[in-house]
């Protein structure tokens, strides 16, 4: 084939020249993409002065990590990081048990109102969410008692199925032979059974798919969980917390535990990505284009 | 012929008996579906036709809400053309940007994969935390943006970001940009990914090479994926929330306020809204208008890239 042309790639100046430019212009675009992050990250060891001084550049002149401590104790962190993680982690678990059981059937089901519901579903996308939908919600969640534990936030996260997961999972069973299922019946297994023996551990990359997309949302989730604790500090997340303490008055004189709040939201996050950031990419773009 | 009837009315009663495992197995997805995506939905449909404070009985006052909205609300229209002006200039932005990126990431460059991984990061932290750091790196006293275009000359007096038009609106698109520009990227990765390697040796042998390589060949196959990649982008940036919530709260004097913000604050008017009781009727009327401008706007553009599409 080389006989015909240059491959992409092959060197030649003008395509060196671009090799270089495509460099700089790359390495530029990531800095950018880093620096606020480092910024915060470096900002939760500078002292309160240093921030009201303008002292000093991103890099702190003095190390202070006990702005972390402060944050965790005097400014309720250990709370929050605590609600986050108890709020995230049930809401991974009830949401793969929802999604996968959906996408288990409308894969393998057959059974009348298959379609109908599938297509609702499907609709549902183009209904309102958000900041829209979120006070009648919020009322359902009061009429039932679900407004004064983390338990409201928790349902909502479990039960507001995200199409595109249930899709992704559908289209994955899909994908599995179908001989499986037979050889279950003939051993025996309903329905049921040849879910949770044969194709649930199966699924399991695409459940580890569902649980970081599920992760991510609920991690970083600002809309529900400001309006859930609206009148509960207790309840916040880590989220709301970080947020709460720009808008609170007291906001100019705690930059200090405001950003080592940022940082102690941003770590678990940052850290699962460092080492899983091929299988992030792809999860949260499979996620997506199915969306 | 009544016989066949009551067969086939046995069969559907037997087959929904024999599904009764799967419909059980649906239930949490459906009772969900329910409570949480269609009640809201015609909840706020049908609160759009009352007075209501969130508190005493809400009154049907008919389309009164709806009148308002068309012919006594000018912050609310100036809301929807700020939606506008922001969607328009982060996807001015944002697309070319992506597309650029992309290329260059295709190139496979050494550590391409980090800098991939690097470019995606932003997308993996919370749009409202961040929102935090951008306000402190845009701060008009001695925040760091300030303090490098001092140093570098570019400007004399400190630029209040946040405080000023159409500073603020700036801010608001670049931020938003910085976070969600890595997903754009990505996709527009994996379409140029998709390109078969023959079709650009078949396009040297007639000279289509650099530029025209770009134009002749990598556009026109690209086109199917920037048109989901775009209407994903301009849905998005149609429900902005997060970024101007947290970074302006619509400020300064509503210059970034948008359709959801605006919204809002109807909803839960705490801290900045125009009064102090709740208008969730009329905040439900500017909810069910907003939800059709998205769905028109969504409507025009899936038509017009159709039409580009029989074109091309």
């Amino acid at each position: 084939m080389s006989k015909f042309g240059k491959k992409p790639g092959e060197k030649t100046t003008g395509s060196r020249i671009f090799n270089l430019f495509s460099y700089v212009f790359l390495i530029i675009s990531s800095c950018v993409s880093l620096f606020p992050i480092f910024y915060a990250v470096m900002g939760s060891f500078k002292s309160n002065l240093d921030f009201i001084t303008g002292k000093g550049g991103v890099i702190p002149q003095s190390w202070h990590p006990e702005n972390y401590v402060k944050a965790w104790e005097t400014a309720n962190f250990a709370r929050y990081t605590l609600n986050s993680v108890f709020v995230t982690l049930c809401a991974i678990i009830g949401c793969l048990l929802v999604t996968s059981m959906a996408g288990y059937v409308f894969a393998r089901g057959a059974f009348p109102g298959k379609k109908l519901i599938m297509g609702l579903f499907l609709g549902s996308m183009f209904l309102a969410t958000g900041a829209i939908t979120i006070f009648p919600i919020f009322s359902l969640a009061k009429t039932l008692g679900l407004n004064t534990s983390l338990w409201g936030l928790i349902v909502i996260y479990i039960f507001s199925i995200n199409v595109a997961n249930v899709y992704l999972v559908m289209g994955y069973v899909k994908g599995l032979p179908k001989e499986l299922d037979e050889a279950a019946r003939i051993d025996g297994c309903g329905f049921f059974a040849t879910f949770m023996r044969v194709i649930l551990p199966l699924c399991k990359p695409i459940l580890a798919t569902v649980a970081l997309l599920v992760f991510k949302l609920v991690w970083n989730d600002y809309l529900m969980p400001m309006v859930f604790t609206l009148s509960n500090d207790n309840l916040k997340t880590l989220t709301v917390g970080v947020v709460s303490l720009k808008s609170s008055g007291g906001g100019a004189g705690a930059y200090d535990i405001m950003l080592a709040g940022t940082a102690i939201s941003l770590i678990p996050m940052l850290t699962f990505y460092a080492f899983t950031s091929k299988f992030f990419i792809s999860g949260i773009t499979a996620g997506a284009v199915k969306g | 012929m009544n016989n066949k009837l009551v067969a086939k009315k046995q069969s559907l009663w037997h087959r929904i008996k024999q599904g009764r495992v799967a419909y059980l197995m649906l239930l949490p997805a459906v009772v969900g579906f329910v409570l949480l995506t269609l009640y809201p939905n015609l909840w706020v449909v049908s609160l759009s036709f009352f007075k209501y404070d969130g508190i005493t009985n809400p009154t049907f006052i008919g389309l009164e809400n709806y009148v308002r909205l068309f012919t006594r609300d000018p912050l609310w229209w100036r809301a929807v053309l700020n939606t506008a002006v922001f969607s328009v200039g982060k996807l001015l932005i944002e697309m070319p940007l992506a597309l650029i990126l992309a290329v260059m990431l295709n190139r496979k460059l050494r550590g391409s994969n980090l800098i991939r991984g690097l470019i995606f990061l932003p997308n993996v932290t919370s749009a409202a935390v961040m929102a935090v750091v951008f306000s402190l790196l845009f701060s008009a006293y001695n925040g760091v943006i300030n303090n490098a275009l001092f140093t570098l000359g570019a400007i004399d007096y400190p630029i209040e970001w946040l405080g000023t038009s159409p500073h603020a609106m700036i801010v608001v698109i670049l931020v938003s940009t910085w976070q969600s520009i890595g997903i754009n990227t990505i996709f527009f990765l994996s379409g140029l990914q998709g390109i078969p390697e023959d079709v650009y040796e078949s396009g040297d042998i007639d000279g289509a090479v650099g530029i025209k390589r770009f134009i002749y060949i990598t556009l026109p196959l690209l086109a199917r994926m920037l048109q989901l990649i775009l209407m994903l982008a301009i849905i998005g940036s149609l429900q902005m929330f997060d970024i101007v919530k947290v970074l302006t709260a619509g400020g300064p004097s509503g210059t970034t306020e948008v359709m959801m913000t605006y919204i809002y604050s109807h909803f839960f008017p705490s801290s900045y809204a125009q009064s102090v009781v709740s208008q969730v009727g009329y905040g439900s009327a500017l909810g069910v208008i907003a939800s059709l401008i998205i769905g028109v706007v969504t409507s025009i553009y899936l038509y017009v890239s159709r039409k580009m599409d029989d074109i091309a």
